[in-house]
């Protein structure tokens, strides 16, 4: 999908300002697009002396997953080209399409996308060295730079979605922050809740306090004796990248993880992770407990991936499910008032909640005016009033990743029902599931998009009946083993 | 040596080397030919030759393709994976079963279809109607039948007892893969069959009828070797698919559970253009290269043979 926003238009002032020449190089710019020259931008920089309107005319491609907030930004391009005079094509697409567009365009040397969707793992780990260092252009005197600079991203997220290495580079700057958390029938809890509390002995109200024995109790119990809703649970268990994120809340609550040090890899990544430790006590343990809960889950669990479960909660087909929060809005819509929100159980060792956000980043090889118009556009497009417009966009929108925009009072006052930003509800779980002993972050590793297939293959043959959880995960262990010790090779 | 031993042995000696110009000499048509393959064979020979070389070696992206020495790397690798082996079988199991199938209820719908005297032209477009969909969308159709909340094919089989997600089991996943390819590829063997059906000689039935052949009679000594070449060729292009077959898995399982419907396709496209592991990708692409060849060569002699019978 590629949308852009019209060609730019010729003001009175500008035609005036100009005479003849200007009005020819602006027209021309107009007409050549995505082929302007840096002497047209230069020509219409220093003739407007504005820092935001240096590179009017440029035209730039911003590559993105099909994201909620990247469709809020293509619905509504007109603020950034009024600003700015630069036009954007958007290509939105499916995640694994863009890492291939992204890998072949940084392969070719030809930067065909200026600004980059950069998944920590599948592009901004494999391919750091392929993108530009933004502290660079932050730090440029005749560039804007970020409002209030990069330390109103909230931290996790600025290492999580922004580092690879231990260099301090920042490559890409955090643009969507989906993190898994419990969402749950609040009206199904308040109706049952005392007899569930009579009939299991413990408080069931969802939150980080619950331990995913508890929750598994509770899904059983909704499965007994609750008529309105035919299962209590339901997985994200497909043999997709899904299952992973799955797994690995209840893996790190338990107290395993991929690699040593696994909190450091995930925020910072990594080309040398050293030995897997599936193998771990701890992990087998959260791969039994886990079997155990896709066991009593709802029987489309096993072909479920994030779309599955949210479909099938906003359906009524079960009661809770682990899920990212950016579906809140869509849950608000379809079941007004009833899905509430809550940081997901905690295991033997803590409560772990899968981060998955993105940044974006620009292309180490757009240069010039294309790289400047770039700059501007990343900076806009994570800037706190570009978040909170995209919070309100009709099209969904997601949550911001500035800690600014979560101070201002109308977004604190959309935390509660009534709320007109309805991904705001969430904001009570997210908080507490970024925080640093909530966060759960997947090693970022150049491979780990081979590791995270070798072991949700694993994991569904395990729910498939064909191993037993030690088996699966030790096989997975071997096989991450086997890729780690083979480096990345692109 | 006489002159007239001489004159006699000049032709001798000279007519095997303008008989070796002649043949090398350009004819017309061949000028013609020329330069539509050359073209063929730059397309064709510089791919497989770029193919051949990334299976020997690491193949680099950032800062510009560079491919890296491997050696025999690769091959020792997908030789000894035990994964890849698996996808093998997979193929093989899922290329009988749906070649047999289609073949079967092709062959048996259009025979069908040739005995119906009013109404044919509307019965041949709504079986053919499934041909005309793209994959992708047979694939989400087929996931939307069998979604264990809403799907129709689910709900059926939740009435007789199958209360699982037929595309969470793997068993079922692999049958309903096969069957939605199935779906959508059978209307193009009944279309190649009511072809050839349409070529047999109707009096040879009228005389088996009065000697008081049966229907199955005719069918296996009169039709069935009428249209064999047909038939064939109706398997070579549908082979050649199989062998090839990806959107419906992916857009439905994705090669899962437990891998039980990751054929080699899915296994090539992962290696390739998830991992981007290019060295890797090019040997198990080699390999496909082969089987399609193979399989080509066989159809292709069956059906040499069966014109040369007398």
């Amino acid at each position: 999908m590629t949308s852009s926003t019209p060609p730019p238009p010729l003001s009175r002032r500008g035609f005036l300002q100009f005479g003849g020449l200007g009005a020819g190089a602006l027209l021309g710019a107009s007409a050549l697009g995505g082929c302007t020259s840096n002497t047209a931008s230069t020509a219409v920089a220093s003739a407007t002396g504005d820092a935001w309107r240096q590179f009017a005319g440029t035209t730039i491609n911003f590559i993105s997953e099909n994201t909620a907030p990247t469709a809020a930004i293509a619905a509504d391009l007109r603020p950034f080209f009024e600003l700015t005079g630069i036009t954007v094509n958007v290509v939105s697409l499916e995640l694994q399409a863009l890492v291939q567009r992204v890998a072949l365009d940084l392969a070719g040397g030809q930067s065909q996308y200026d600004v980059i969707y950069a998944d920590p793992y599948q592009v901004l780990a494999p391919y750091s060295a392929g993108l530009a260092d933004l502290r660079e252009l932050n730090a440029g005197s005749s560039l804007p730079s970020l409002e209030q600079g990069f330390a109103d991203f909230i931290p996790t997220q600025l290492k999580a979605t922004g580092q690879f290495g231990a260099g301090g580079e920042i490559f890409a700057l955090p643009y969507d922050a989906p993190t898994m958390i419990w969402q749950y029938r609040a009206d199904i809890f308040d109706k049952y809740g005392d007899r569930m509390a009579s009939d299991l002995g413990f408080d069931p109200t969802p939150g980080s306090d619950r331990t995913w024995e508890e929750y598994w109790r509770i899904a059983d119990w909704i499965n007994k004796y609750v008529n309105e809703i035919p299962f209590g649970t339901g997985q994200q268990a497909k043999q997709h990248d899904s299952l992973m994120c799955d797994f690995s809340n209840v893996l790190w609550s338990y107290g395993g993880d991929y690699f040593e040090n696994g909190q450091d890899v995930g925020l910072y990544g990594t080309r040398e992770p050293g030995p897997c430790l599936l193998r771990q006590p701890e992990a087998v343990e959260a791969a039994q407990f886990y079997n155990r809960l896709v066991s009593i889950a709802h029987p489309g669990s096993r072909g479920w991936d994030w779309d599955g479960v949210a479909n099938a909660l906003r359906a009524g087909q079960i009661a809770m499910t682990p899920n990212w929060h950016e579906n809140a809005a869509s849950n608000e819509m379809a079941q007004p008032g009833r899905i509430d929100y809550a940081p997901l159980p905690r295991g033997p060792k803590r409560s772990a909640n899968i981060f998955g956000g993105t940044g974006i980043a620009i292309s180490g090889n757009s240069t010039g005016a294309r790289r400047g118009a770039a700059w501007l556009f990343a900076n806009w497009a994570t800037s706190p009033k570009t978040q909170l417009s995209n919070l309100k966009s009709r099209v969904g929108g997601g949550t911001p990743t500035r800690e600014s925009v979560y101070d201002l009072a109308e977004v604190e006052k959309a935390a509660h029902r009534p709320s007109k930003l309805p991904n705001m509800l969430t904001t009570a779980a997210v908080t507490t599931a970024w925080e640093p002993e909530y966060i759960g972050l997947r090693p970022k590793i150049p491979m780990w998009n081979e590791c995270d297939t070798a072991l949700f293959t694993e994991l569904s043959r395990m729910l498939a009946g064909q191993q037993s959880p030690e088996s699966a995960m030790n096989a997975a262990a071997d096989k991450i083993d086997k890729i780690v010790a083979r480096g990345w090779v692109a | 040596m006489s002159t007239t031993e001489l004159t006699r042995t000049q032709p001798v000696t000279t007519q095997p080397r303008s008989a070796a110009r002649s043949r090398w000499r350009l004819t017309f048509n061949g000028a013609l030919l020329a330069p539509g393959v050359i073209l063929l064979g730059v397309l064709s020979i510089v791919p497989l030759v770029t193919l051949i070389v990334m299976s020997f070696s690491r193949v680099h992206l950032l800062g510009g393709i560079r491919l890296e020495w491997a050696g025999l790397d690769n091959w020792t690798r997908a030789l000894t994976d035990p994964d890849l082996w698996q996808s093998w079988a997979l193929t093989l199991l899922y290329f009988v079963a749906t070649l047999g199938i289609e073949m079967v209820l092709g062959l048996a719908i259009a025979i069908l279809l040739s005995k119906v005297v009013r109404g044919q032209g509307p019965l041949m477009v709504l079986i053919l109607l499934p041909m005309f969909a793209a994959p992708a969308i047979v694939g989400l159709v087929g996931r939307y039948l069998t979604d264990p909340t809403f799907g129709l094919y689910a709900w059926f089989m939740q009435q007789v007892g199958f209360s699982q997600d037929i595309l969470g089991n793997p068993v079922s996943a692999f049958v309903a893969v096969t069957l939605m390819d199935v779906w959508e590829w059978t209307p193009l063997i009944v279309l190649i069959s009511l072809a050839g059906l349409s070529s047999v000689n109707p009096s040879i039935i009228e005389a088996a009828s009065l000697d008081g052949a049966n229907q199955w009679r005719m069918l296996r000594h009169i039709i069935l070797p009428s249209i064999t070449n047909i038939l064939l060729v109706a398997l070579l292009i549908r082979s050649m698919d199989a062998v090839r077959y990806f959107d419906i898995i992916t857009v439905t399982t994705n090669g899962g559970p437990a891998d039980a419907t990751k054929i080699v396709p899915l296994r090539l496209y992962e290696a390739g253009f998830r991992f981007f592991d290019l060295g890797y990708a090019a040997v198990i692409g080699l390999m496909m290269l082969v089987l399609t060849i193979v399989i080509a060569r066989l159809f292709v002699r069956l059906l040499t043979g069966k014109g040369q019978r007398p």
